[in-house]
């Protein structure tokens, strides 16, 4: 957590979080103001607010909600900006009020203020805009008194008409003590719901981990990152028991291209932060003169996550990104070195995997760095990607006269370069195997015999997005095949070939726009929850705090129910001592147990896994996968994996089907390359 | 496409945000400075002079800056029929409010000021909507925050950080379709559990509680992380600096389009003021 005594401009870390929570806030308020009915949820845009003025100073909140209500007015209008205007006024009040570790009190005592502040600014600028004001309160009359008219012609009712006009009329002429009452008791009431709910999120959130690891090194003198000299350098993280890294001797000559491969838990990271600048807690890291990172002529770093590394939303702009002013790199030749040519004018929104990770070695290319470290930047890429992207780094000593740092647990990508360094942690390393990449299987054709019944049916199934409007965009065409009780299947397609939405349709969340998907025979839509579905992002699947709860909640049972919690963890070879963890204690690979956990309680149909192994390393997916297997066999569970991986799949999934550009292709798949 | 007409039902036009229609005209071609100018410019002007000479005016240009960008009418989302049947509800009750002017049809008396009020209030929301949408449909994302940053830059004298804003303001919209991916997933996880409606209004009422809860601690965490990805990035570029490959400025034809809007303007505004207002 940071505090609130830096001053000037703000800090990468307070500016990520300004913007996105920005963006979060602009969303509550879009979504209030354009969805009916959901005018409440902007009750909740004032929690990131909250959380901004309660970690950060009052300077990043201010830039959160101007760059959050212009969001706003550009989608929803004025009454956008109003709303996320009011979110940051509500929400920094109760942020700044539970900072100063004040309670409900205060927090009454300062909506009573703010609430006649906001009053008397409605009644003021009303009362400027009188044309308006008049037009307003015209039209309303003009309703009311149609209304009254109605109800004057029913018997009985006569008087009721005689009151509603005048209480009307009477309201409207004491407008200012109207509008201005019930401008307090409006914030009042909305300050104390966005007092309850930050609290009772922040009192969540204590124990989230800080997922953040670089940190702008103090450079002295002039920029020169190499030639580097290591000497016994470890390094421990403030809370850690024993060393991430080291000690650990190493010299790094300029144009040098060095691998550093290793298990998860080896220091591999840990390497890169401190060749980004990082001080070792011990031993000597020598340099000519400053680190200098992302700076020209300096060190530059590409990281694991593709589309969070990439902070332009236009390819070119991309490049150009936190460059110096009066700093204009030949963005064309640089694009063109990436294999990104004619690509300048792209939204970068629209990049697979691999060709964002491209675009970052064109950004950190445009910096001419002597020193590049690429940090597992292959893990979370397709086949096809991963190709590419090699290729690229592999050819980046021709043309620049820098040293490569490939840091990987692909044993077959330390292959191209000089030397090779392997790490062996210090016995915190989780397993000391490498992954090997696998080559496709042939696509093969359901075997007939012992089949069971067909569970899913899908007919000529096709899905357009924005179906009728300038942006239609067809994702699938005509896709036919059926999945049989017990049977394994393999969806695979690499980026944008349309697989997501086909788990999204074959687990009844989207109606497809042509042909059907049924599920025992009846529409998957209209039985949501009967196929299970585990997203990529385990995390956005885990609703509840902790883990018996969240078991319970996906499975529909009460979590006081220990017995058949247990047995659910059981079932995904979790033990029953995790059921009071919290859920942000887990790591990757329980995080996906405990989602299959919940899941696998409520007996579904079928699961589909929408890339099931991504983000773990390699022994929790072969244990992953092995319980999966397990499953299968053992228990007839019926498995979808949508995947652009095949690594270790065979097993689980005998029948593999390919998707590219929406359509299922017979074709076979040589290893390497697909089109 | 045979198979559509059997099984499909007739699909809703969705709201689509922030994407510009495909093209390039002279509209899509405008520096986005002048677009956010014009449409500030006009929205102050209407609530200023909410009469039917401005609206007209502004609806005038709407519509001719939609048919310069060919927007075709799919651009436009399906209006839900609750939209329709509020619109008839008001109409319906401001006619029969009735008030001046006044017509005599023979013997009956009929009085429209009523409906005149509520469709004049009605046609500024429509004109209003219609300008933020030119905008949306014309201005690619990424020339938004370049052109804050120029429009501001006058605001750099007195010591306020419109760059900080402006890259703010970028960052911001690149995170915006990932958050609402998520935002998809996260409702998507809640479609597929298993309703649990508790017993008794109080245990409903916390029930609802506590959902709301998760599913707000569950969004910004999910925040949280993207915050700290985001800023690692930003570490790694050396901090910030530009935000854009081109520069962002205002060409002849931006000043042509301001000449003729504020043309515009001030006939509408010369006859509200001078004229006097519109019927009242």
């Amino acid at each position: 957590m940071t505090g609130g005594a830096t001053r000037g401009s703000l800090r990468p870390s307070e500016l990520a979080q300004a913007s996105v929570m920005a963006a979060l806030s602009a969303a509550t308020a879009i979504i209030a103001v354009v969805v009916p009915f959901a005018a409440g949820l902007s009750l909740l845009g004032t929690v990131p607010m909250g959380m901004l003025a309660y970690r950060y100073r009052i300077r990043v909140l201010i830039a959160a909600t101007v760059a959050g209500g212009l969001i706003a007015f550009l989608v929803a209008g004025m009454g956008g900006l109003m709303t996320v205007v009011h979110c940051a006024y509500i929400g920094g009040l109760t942020g700044i009020v539970k900072r100063r570790g004040r309670g409900t009190l205060t927090v009454i005592i300062a909506a009573l203020c703010a609430g006649v502040a906001v009053g008397a600014l409605s009644v003021a600028s009303l009362a400027v805009l009188s044309r308006l004001r008049n037009l307003i309160f015209d039209s309303l009359t003009a309703n009311v008194d149609g209304i009254a008219a109605v109800l004057a012609r029913i018997p009985h009712l006569q008087i009721a008409a005689d009151r509603l006009k005048h209480i009307f009329a009477d309201a409207l002429h004491y407008w200012p003590l109207v509008i201005g009452g019930s401008s307090v008791l409006s914030v009042v009431v909305i300050t104390l719901i966005g007092w309850w709910a930050l609290s009772r999120v922040l009192r969540r959130l204590f124990v989230i981990p800080d997922v953040h690891q670089l940190e702008t090194p103090v450079d002295v003198g002039s920029v020169a990152p190499v030639p580097v000299r290591l000497r016994d350098v470890r390094f421990r993280y403030p809370t850690a028991h024993h060393d991430a890294l080291g000690p650990l001797t190493l010299t790094l000559q300029p144009g040098e291209h060095l691998a550093v491969t290793g298990a998860n838990g080896s220091g591999k990271t840990t390497l890169m932060l401190i060749l980004a600048g990082r001080e070792p807690t011990a031993g000597v890291v020598d340099r000519p003169g400053a680190v200098g990172l992302g700076k020209i002529g300096g060190t530059a770093v590409i990281m694991q996550h593709p589309e969070s590394q990439v902070l332009g939303t236009r390819v070119a702009d991309d490049v150009v990104w936190g460059l110096p002013p009066g700093e204009h790199p030949d963005v064309g030749r640089l694009l063109e070195e990436v294999g990104l040519d004619g690509l300048a004018e792209r939204e970068t929104g629209g990049l697979s995997g691999g060709e964002l990770q491209r675009l970052a070695v064109a950004a950190a290319l445009a910096r001419e760095p002597s020193l590049l470290v690429a940090d597992e930047v292959t893990s979370m890429v397709d086949q096809q990607g991963r190709d590419a992207l090699l290729g690229v780094l592999s050819r980046l000593r021709e043309r620049h006269r820098m040293a490569l740092v490939h840091i990987t647990h692909y044993n077959n990508e330390a292959d191209s370069a000089d030397r090779t360094i392997n790490l062996t942690g210090n016995g915190s390393a989780d397993n000391t195997d490498m992954v090997d990449i696998v080559a496709p299987p042939r696509p093969s054709v359901a075997c007939g015999g012992a089949m069971g019944r067909p569970v899913l049916q899908l007919k000529g199934v096709g899905h357009e997005y924005a179906s009728g409007t300038p942006w239609a965009a067809t994702a699938l065409r005509d896709i036919s095949f059926t999945v049989h009780e017990g049977d394994g299947v393999l969806i695979h397609g690499g980026n944008g070939s349309g697989k997501s939405t086909l788990a999204w349709i074959m687990a009844g969340l989207t109606v497809p726009t042509t042909g059907t998907c049924l599920l025992d025979g009846r529409p998957a839509a209209e039985q949501v929850g009967a196929v299970a579905i585990s997203f990529q992002a385990s995390r956005l699947q885990l609703m509840r705090n902790r883990v018996d709860r969240e078991v319970a909640s996906a499975a529909g049972f009460s979590p006081h129910d220990r017995p058949r919690v247990a047995a659910a963890l059981a079932r995904v070879g979790l033990e029953s001592a995790l059921a009071g963890r919290r859920i942000d204690q887990l790591s990757g690979g329980q995080m996906r147990r405990v989602v299959l956990a919940g899941l696998l309680a409520r007996a579904p149909r079928a699961l589909i896994l929408d890339e099931p192994l991504a983000g773990l390393d390699a022994a929790s997916q072969r244990g992953l996968l092995r319980l999966l297997e397990d499953l299968r066999r053992r228990a007839g569970l019926t498995v979808v994996v949508i995947s652009h991986d095949f690594a270790g799949l065979e097993e689980l999934c005998p029948r593999t089907l390919h998707l590219s550009g929406g359509v299922l292709r017979p074709a076979v798949a040589t290893a390497g390359g697909m089109t | 496409m045979t198979a559509a007409a059997q099984t499909a039902p007739r699909q809703r036009r969705p709201v689509v945000l922030l994407r510009p229609v495909p093209g390039r005209t002279p509209i899509h071609d405008l520096w986005a400075g002048t677009k956010l100018l014009v449409v500030f410019g006009i929205s102050v002007l209407l609530t200023f002079y909410p009469g039917w000479v401005p609206i007209g005016a502004v609806g005038a240009l709407v519509l001719t800056a939609a048919w310069m960008a060919h927007i075709p009418r799919g651009a436009l989302p399906s209006i839900p029929r609750w939209l329709w049947i509020l619109l008839a509800f008001g109409g319906l009750t401001a006619a029969l409010g009735g008030g001046s002017p006044v017509v005599h049809l023979g013997s009956v008396v009929v009085g429209f000021g009523g409906l005149l009020n509520f469709l004049r209030i009605t046609a500024l929301s429509v004109v209003l909507l219609g300008l933020g949408g030119m905008v949306s449909w014309t201005t690619n994302v990424a020339e938004i925050a370049p052109a804050v940053a120029t429009l501001g830059r006058p605001l750099r004298l007195v010591r306020i950080p419109v760059d900080e804003w402006a890259v703010a303001l970028a960052l911001a919209l690149r995170a915006f379709p990932m958050l609402i991916d998520e935002f998809r997933v996260l409702y998507a996880t809640r479609r597929l559990r298993p309703r649990q409606v508790p017993r008794g209004r109080r245990a409903r009422r916390r029930r609802w509680a506590a959902e709301v809860i998760d599913t707000l601690t569950a969004a910004i965490t999910v925040a949280l992380r993207r915050a700290d990805e985001m800023g690692d990035a930003i570490t790694a570029r050396g901090g910030t600096g530009q935000i854009s490959a081109v520069p962002s400025r205002p060409k002849w034809a931006d000043w042509v389009t301001l000449a003729i809007v504020i043309a515009v303007c001030a006939a509408a505004v010369a006859n509200e003021v001078l004229v006097g207002p519109t019927i009242h």
